[in-house]
């Protein structure tokens, strides 16, 4: 009798803690989620601020989804996406952790020994309207040949389906898409790689959100739910450096160890707090974001309705925004990096 | 009266039946409405649940701006003109021509159906092979149709093949089987040939069923196509789709999904009729 006592407190208890759910989908720098999950990391965390925290995995689209939706809490998306997706549809985001950065796990591949300048009037897979377009613009850009982009035949193509894709049709000569895919297509033969994201350093950012209104929850339990997200966090990035632990975080996305080395081997990690809280103090960021929110405007990611480039303004820690002051839909909030950079949660 | 209100026996007026048919239409868009407006309550810049303004802006723009991918050209002045030049006709005529070729893809495999149930022999080597390729679900061997045929217009007209020509061979070919014996033997003895028969007595007779089978896999040709466009394409109702899905741009889907609907639904209107005019002999029994 006492034990089913305790038993139905317990229940009670734990009913009554505030619950939230973050999302993620398989990419080498979110992945990290299913052994947080799985190691009782997040639980540990999640307990000493009293809250309970649920993971869910998602393929990438239906998780910026179900967060735009309101159905998730937190979710691990791109900077690009973060902008795109939840803010320009009103839905106040805060950035509490930059996770990584994308440096060289998007690339553009070619066929044929082809230069850039050559594209033009040739087929081009990616999907469209994605860091894959926005790494294509840039490498066209950045070679002086902004205005051959249009001239380009871009082709939509599912990620699931576009390593065969490009390597069954001979016509096809470009294609621009992420690691696995990259490293699968590329051990074709004659098939180089042109461009890829280290030559944008900083640019594709990849990134855990926080719903700024879940964030400011008048019972101060988001506040909470973004520490122990934070320290569950780094204390993760800490052990990913024992073969043991990174077999394991592979597991989540029915990889092999050496794939996912490989894959973190071009995906530059923010290991320390100290090292993302530098990234995200730095003027740099500011300049990166302009570029991602001017190609997401120019596109018509930012919806419709949308006149102006400034009316999804976006606020740095600094306090300064781009963009209207009164329209700001995405917020970088360094202060749970920090508080694990001093070791303070 | 009151017994026979909701049985068998009940007969509603016209004002009665009408008005129940529409209940359900009210119903689903006053939801819509009431959600719609509750949501941006909430939140005035919601993408999810887009007002009719929204809708009606967003479809207007499809429908009359011209296509963004299109170099400027000269600018269009009339409305026909406009609407020509627009991305919703841009997507509809390259969705169309698929849509087309499959259908027209379709009349071999009757044809196949109906010689596998009059001639022993062609049933003998296609049936089994026939039955066993009718469960193959098409879409898991997308790899292989990218290898085979591409990525271009062949690729997504054979998965429609792939998909739905099986259900058509086997439907013509029991249909054909149907065809009471002693009809074939008559006109045998009244001294028709075989293909006589086939075409000018089996085919005859079977053709409002096919149509009609036809007519009920519409959706699946459709299906397979959105499958299709959604994964490698450049042009279409579908591509379109899944690129504003990319940045939530429902107030266009909703419109663009009405509008597939409506053209499915006269597709559909036109073979009723089509079928009436061709053989208005057929009752369906």
């Amino acid at each position: 009798m006492r034990t089913l006592t305790l038993f139905l407190l317990a229940i009670s208890a734990f009913a009554q803690k505030p619950a939230f759910t973050v999302g993620w989908s398989v990419y080498a720098g979110w992945t990290p989620y299913y052994y947080m999950n799985k190691a009782g990391i997040l639980r540990k965390w999640a307990d000493k601020y009293g809250i309970s925290i649920k993971v869910q995995r998602f393929d990438y689209a239906p998780s910026l989804d179900a967060f735009v939706a309101r159905n998730i809490d937190a979710c691990a998306m791109t900077n690009m996406e973060a902008l795109d997706m939840p803010a320009a549809s009103g839905v106040p985001t805060t950035v509490v952790l930059i996770g990584d950065y994308s440096n060289g796990n998007d690339a553009l591949l070619v066929r044929n020994g082809l230069q850039l300048k050559d594209l033009a009037g040739k087929k081009l897979l990616l999907v469209q309207k994605t860091v894959s377009e926005y790494l294509f613009d840039r490498a066209m850009t950045i070679n002086g040949l902004r205005d051959e982009i249009k001239r380009v035949r871009l082709v939509n193509t599912s990620d699931s389906d576009i390593a065969t894709a490009y390597l069954g049709d001979t016509s096809a000569s470009a294609v621009v898409t992420w690691k696995p895919m990259v490293s699968q297509i590329l051990k074709q033969k004659g098939i180089a790689s042109l461009f890829n994201s280290s030559q944008i350093p900083g640019e594709i950012l990849d990134l855990t959100v926080v719903r700024t209104d879940v964030l400011n929850r008048p019972d101060g339990a988001g506040q909470k739910f973004a520490k122990a997200l934070a320290g569950a966090w780094f204390e993760m990035l800490s052990q990913m450096h024992t073969d043991k632990i990174l077999a394991a975080i592979a597991e989540g996305s029915q990889d092999t160890l050496e794939s996912y080395k490989e894959q973190l081997s071009t995906t530059k990690m923010f290991y320390t707090p100290q090292s993302a809280v530098d990234f995200g103090a730095s003027p740099g960021l500011k300049e990166k974001m302009a570029l991602v929110r001017q190609f997401c405007f120019d596109h018509g990611l930012l919806g419709a309705n949308t006149k102006s480039v400034d009316d999804v303004a976006i606020r740095y820690p600094d306090g300064s925004v781009q963009g209207k002051p009164d329209r700001v839909r995405l917020f970088f909030d360094l202060a749970y990096m920090q508080q694990a950079a001093q070791g303070k949660l | 009266m009151s017994a026979g209100f909701l049985l068998i026996h009940a007969k509603p007026g016209r004002t009665w039946t009408t008005l129940l048919s529409w209940t359900l239409f009210a119903l689903g868009i006053a939801l819509y409405f009431y959600v719609s407006q509750a949501r941006h309550r909430d939140n005035p810049e919601d993408r999810v649940m887009p007002t009719v303004t929204q809708m009606a802006r967003g479809m207007f723009d499809a429908a009359l701006k011209p296509a963004e991918d299109d170099e400027a050209q000269a600018p269009a002045t009339t409305f026909t003109q406009r609407f020509l030049g627009s991305m919703l006709w841009k997507d509809t005529k390259a969705t169309s021509r698929r849509f087309f070729y499959s259908m027209l893809l379709l009349i071999p495999a009757v044809l196949l159906g109906l010689h596998m149930g009059l001639f022993p022999y062609v049933g003998a080597f296609f049936l089994r092979f026939v039955l066993f390729f009718d469960k193959i679900v098409a879409l898991s061997l997308l790899p292989i149709l990218f290898i085979a045929f591409g990525i271009d217009e062949l690729a997504k007209i054979m998965l429609i093949v792939i998909g739905v020509t099986p259900t058509i061979i086997l439907d013509t070919f029991n249909l054909t089987r149907a065809v009471p014996a002693e009809q074939t033997v008559k006109a045998f003895t009244l001294g028709a040939g075989d293909f006589d028969v086939a075409y000018r007595v089996v085919l005859k007779q079977i053709a409002p069923r096919v149509l009609n089978s036809i007519r009920l896999n519409l959706k699946a040709v459709m299906l397979f196509l959105f499958a299709g466009e959604m994964i490698a394409s450049t042009d279409g109702l579908a591509y379109r789709i899944a690129l504003l899905r990319r940045h939530m741009g429902m107030d266009v889907i909703i419109p663009y999904v009405l509008w597939v609907a409506m053209l499915l639904f006269l597709v559909d209107f036109g073979m009723r009729l089509l079928n009436r005019q061709l053989h208005p002999w057929f009752r369906e029994s």
